[in-house]
């Protein structure tokens, strides 16, 4: 195989990426050796050099990674099919604004992303870090290091391989018959971004979760630079500014997730507790205790080691939940996991030398490491901080537990091949049963402990205060949880205590603002960020305690399973079918499906909602619009988007759960078509005729015979168009336009009928409303295009202005058009093209073409159809300025429609559909917003403090 | 002891005690033999027979999907699935169905489809064609 000399590829795009991935790994190892001499011979001669060789490697090694970013998109913008990365991701009708979609849907891409941040915060850190610069960025280096092998794709032997380059040929990585043809570029084409990934929150929300895992990366670097210098107290400061940015970059992150699944995605949520949503909360969570211990540590100087086993935790769960993301394990229990990519053994050694790194030192260095020696005062403020960052890893480790439960088997199975492995039956269930309690825990002590002073040392003095402000909140607390559950359906008292606790953090950090801080600046973080968590949990409570399906019949479930109970929310059924153009009525909404467009591959439904006083009076209206989306050849449907109302309390939520059994499921559209008995008409344009419908009544033997009223108003000979009809040149379509009426409706149906080389196709036309299908006979063909060879002509040789008789027909050839159009023929550059105007009998005109085309004489007949006259324009004598008219007469014309019809086609014309009511939803977005301006408010506030 | 200490160990036994316990929100897969046994809602695991029928008309009943599933032990049976059909449901390899046995029918109210996955496609689209 390797004599074959393929044709068209570009092999120097991929082999310049894969150098400037081996040098940017190279001078990533360089940059961290020069950083850890410029660390370790810190205040000596040697330093300044050291420091300069670490910026140079990286800096260079920021280019390297750069430039194989570069070639990337540069051989996906050109589509070059013979790298497998781009076959995989790119298609020729991706648009454009996907391509970056695409960059990050592999693994070797999303690897870069997060490379790439690394590679931005570094820069930061390089030029304000100061005295940090070096530990933190010979740390930094070190993982970019690690990560930048694994997109290496070297071999060091035949089987082993480091790392899995981007940047392979397809040929390379798979052996297939295609590759003996040296052609075989031109026979392939991409595989495109999935259908369900090109839209905003695909292009947004991977570089903003990437961002928030990239930067966690930065407080781990200042806690190693903190253990390994022993300045164990200086790193805290210029930590925190940064875990405060990560904490908010991340959280972004991941509600950006959440609102992408509830937008788009058709599960109806913004959290399911899916693996891959749980390995992203749990670097937070532990994130956020390190900033609490990072605060305790700032003001009293208690918990400086939590901050280090914090920090160091955070990014380690980051390291985890990128292995189990990526390694596959998690197989099939996540929807969003990547699948194996031979990386395994390298994420393995990636976790454990950071581990190492982190604990190892940190054991290393655990005698000198200072705190004070006297205890924190039960009732101060450290105390109950430390206890909620205790709280916080407490919950990080029953999340990562259940989440890891696939680890677990696989491990088992190891000793235990027949073991089965166990699962989570349902995870909502299991999650929040204990996550419930956590966030009555947080709540409870973000409440309190803002009542208490740090440093505790006269409580006695302040108790009063303490309890008089405790005691209204907690009165106010009362009256609220009594307001609000009279909205929210708490339906077991678990609930009632989380919304009572929530609002009581609410109020007591508003208090806290207004009566202690006094509107001190350095307060407003984390009393917005108190509030907003406390807001966001009862917004969490209220969706989804309160959400009801309301597009389920109520009446659907009786009698139908004996021993299901119908409190049993599980076997509700959550779809109901809309046919068009019927009022159905969902919850207090009168809903009616109205119309649909196609825009390419695209399928909107619109749907109109009415809301009616008791008045019957119309108070509100509005129209919303799921969609569909077909694949390539229109066979199937590929992916649907839901529609959302939104409201200030209430969301309602819809979506296209199915179209109609003959829509999805061609074989039963056949074999509903074979059984239709179709009655033949044979009908002159504009004349009534009846259709005659038998409808049987339910549960009665009897039918009623209902009879419809049918005209065909007008047969068009081209250009007739169908939904389902695309045009292609050369081909010959007939359309008739039949209007059927019964009672006070009126229908019009547009069937057509396109001959296509020697194939017929049919596209007939439903009146859904009447159950009637009307489809053109082949006949018309014959009817409407006499065969040339049966036509006689006779032919004339006239001057302009003459007239000259035929077959009793008078015909004055009155002049030419010099700019003639003629429905079959297409203007090209070079035409001699002309029309003589024919004016027949006084009342018709007729336009023949002749035309010169390279040389060559054409003409194209017209026809005056009432007639039954067929004209050709076949010369023009320049001597005698004589034209050669040719005419003939069609005889036994029938000009009647021939039509095929049926009134018992089933209707078809109905979309099955999911509508939520999800109430309060948006106090779960603004909590969760209101959290995150605190978190990033608390940067901003620490961001020029001086260290 | 230090308060702090004595907290720690309080977690850590709270922690123990509900690892403990969260093995009842977690099973193996179960078997049809199972779900009649049990008569309990339980997650069954199978290959879905495709050469059987699989019937949904939404014109008679939205909510109503029926097709058959081979589970591990080979058992074959009707799964009634209280939902619509599910998009590429042909193509699945694995079905995980949450239900119970109603008769000789698994009603399920949830379904879990592995399908073979986009990444590991190793087959090249080759243009039609019109490209």
């Amino acid at each position: 195989m390797d004599s074959i000399q393929y044709i068209g590829e570009h092999l120097l795009p991929g082999q310049i990426g894969q150098l400037a991935a081996l040098f940017a790994f190279i001078s990533s190892a360089l940059a961290a050796i020069a950083y850890y001499f410029a660390t370790q011979r810190a205040g000596t001669r040697e330093e300044d050099n050291w420091l300069f060789i670490g910026r140079s490697a990286f800096v260079a090694h920021g280019l390297g990674i750069f430039l194989v970013i570069g070639v990337i998109f540069y051989i996906m913008l050109n589509q070059y099919y013979e790298y497998q990365y781009v076959q995989a991701h790119v298609s020729s009708d991706l648009p454009l604004r996907y391509i970056f979609s695409a960059f990050w849907e592999g693994q070797e891409g999303s690897f870069l992303i997060w490379m790439f941040w690394h590679i931005v915060l570094g820069m930061i850190l390089m030029l304000t870090a100061k005295n940090w610069e070096a530990p933190t960025l010979s740390v930094l280096a070190l993982v970019q290091a690690i990560l930048g092998s694994m997109i290496l794709g070297l071999y060091v032997t035949e089987e082993l391989r480091v790392g899995s380059s981007p940047l392979l040929l397809l040929r390379e990585t798979m052996d297939a018959p295609i590759f003996r043809n040296a052609d075989y570029l031109s026979l392939i084409k991409g595989n495109g971004l999935t259908p369900a990934l090109q839209n905003y929150w695909m292009t947004i929300h991977p570089p903003t979760l990437f961002l928030g895992f990239a930067s966690t990366v930065v407080p781990f670097c200042f806690a190693i630079a903190g253990l390994w210098t022993k300045q164990h107290k200086a790193w805290l400061k210029p930590a925190l500014r940064w875990s405060l940015f990560s904490a908010g970059i991340l959280g972004t992150g991941i509600l950006m997730g959440g609102a992408w699944a509830y937008e788009a995605l058709n599960f109806g949520g913004y959290w399911a507790w899916d693996p891959v949503e749980n390995a992203s909360l749990v670097p937070w969570l532990i994130l956020l205790a390190g900033i609490h211990s990072n605060l305790i540590a700032n003001a009293t100087g208690h918990s400086v080691r939590t901050s280090y086993i914090f920090y160091i935790l955070t990014f380690l769960f980051v390291l985890y939940s990128t292995f189990l993301t990526r390694s596959g394990v998690l197989g099939e229990t996540s929807v969003h996991a990547f699948t194996e990519m031979g990386l395994e053994t390298q994420l393995i050694i990636l976790m454990s030398t950071f581990f190492l790194l982190g604990f190892g030192l940190f054991a290393i260095r655990n005698k000198s490491i200072p705190s004070p020696v006297k205890e924190e005062a039960t009732p101060s403020r450290e105390f109950w901080m430390f206890i909620g960052t205790l709280v916080l890893l407490f919950s990080s480790v029953l999340i990562t537990g259940s989440t890891s439960l696939p680890i677990y088997n696989k491990i088992r199975q190891v000793f235990d091949p027949v073991f089965e492995g166990i699962v989570i039956d349902d995870a909502n269930v299991h999650y929040n049963k204990y996550q419930l309690w956590i966030a009555v825990f947080i709540s409870m002590l973000s409440g309190v402990a803002q009542y208490l002073r740090y440093r505790e040392v006269n409580f006695g003095g302040y108790a009063r205060k303490f309890a008089t402000h405790i005691g209204i909140s907690l009165a106010i607390t009362a009256v609220l949880t009594y307001l609000l559950s009279l909205w929210i359906n708490l339906h077991s008292w678990q609930y009632v205590v989380l919304l009572a606790t929530c609002l009581f953090t609410i109020i007591a950090n508003l208090d806290y603002f207004i009566t202690f801080a006094k509107g001190n600046k350095k307060a407003v973080g984390a009393a917005l960020s108190h509030i907003g968590f406390g807001v966001m949990i009862i917004g969490v409570l209220a969706s989804s305690l309160n959400k009801t399906v309301i597009s389920s019949d109520p009446f659907a479930m009786q009698g139908l399973f004996d021993n299901v109970n119908s409190e049993d929310k599980d076997f509700l059924k959550k779809n109901i079918v809309l046919l068009k153009n019927n009022k159905t009525f969902m919850d207090k909404y009168e809903v009616t499906y109205e119309s649909d467009d196609t825009d390419k591959h695209i399928r909107t439904f619109n749907l109109d909602f009415k809301l009616r006083d008791e008045a019957g009076k119309v108070v509100e209206n509005f129209m919303l619009n799921p969609n569909i989306l077909y694949n390539k050849d229109f066979t199937k449907i590929d992916y649907t988007n839901p529609s959302t109302k939104h409201y200030l309390t209430k969301d309602i939520f819809t979506h296209v759960s199915s179209l109609s059994k003959e829509e999805i499921d061609p074989e039963f559209a056949k074999t509903v078509e074979d059984s239709l008995k179709y009655t033949p008409f044979d009908v002159e344009i504009g004349q009534i005729f009846a259709l005659y419908d038998t409808i049987k009544l339910s549960n009665l033997d009897t039918a009623v015979v209902r009879t419809y009223q049918a005209e065909v108003l007008e047969v068009s000979k081209q250009g007739a168009t169908h939904p389902d009809y695309v045009v292609q040149e050369g081909d010959l379509s007939v359309g008739a336009k039949v209007k059927v009426s019964f009672e006070d409706s009126v229908y019009y149906a547009n069937p057509i009928l396109v001959l296509r080389g020697q194939y017929l196709y049919s596209f007939p036309d439903k009146v859904n409303a009447l159950t009637t299908k009307i489809k053109i006979d082949e006949a018309i063909f014959d009817r409407l295009f006499a065969p040339e060879e049966e036509l006689e002509y006779q032919t004339f040789q006239v001057k302009q202005g003459e007239t000259f008789q035929f077959q009793g027909h008078a015909l004055n050839f009155t002049g030419f058009d010099k700019q003639p159009t003629h429905p079959a023929y297409d203007k090209e550059e070079g035409d001699i093209a002309v029309s003589a105007v024919l004016n027949i009998d006084g009342k018709y005109q007729a336009k023949p073409l002749y035309l010169i085309r390279g040389n060559r004489p054409f003409n194209l007949k017209d026809e005056v159809a009432d007639l039954g006259l067929h004209l050709r324009f076949a010369s023009i004598d320049p001597k005698t300025e004589s034209m050669e008219i040719m005419v003939a007469k069609q005889t036994n014309i029938d000009r009647r429609v021939p039509l095929a019809i049926t009134t018992d086609s089933p209707r078809s014309d109905y979309i099955v559909l999911q509508a939520i009511e999800f109430q309060g939803i948006n106090l779960f977005w603004l909590g969760s917003v209101v959290m995150l301006l605190g978190l990033f408010f608390s940067m901003w506030q620490r961001r020029l403090e001086k260290y | 002891m230090k308060k702090l200490s004595v907290v720690l160990i309080a977690m850590i036994g709270v922690a123990i005690w509900l690892f403990a316990t969260a093995a009842d929100d977690m099973s193996t897969y179960s078997t049809f033999t199972d779900a009649t046994m049990s008569g309990k809602k339980v997650k069954v695991v199978g290959q879905l027979s495709k050469d059987k029928e699989m019937y949904y008309n939404p014109a008679e009943d939205p909510n109503y999907f029926s097709f058959y599933v081979k589970d591990k032990d080979g058992d074959e049976k009707k799964v009634v699935l209280l939902a619509e059909k599910p998009r590429d449901f042909e193509l699945s390899e694995q079905i995980v169905i949450t239900g119970k046995m109603q008769g000789e029918e698994f009603v399920a109210s949830d379904m879990l489809m592995k399908c073979p996955s986009k990444y590991k496609d190793e087959e090249i689209y080759i243009k039609g064609a019109q490209g």
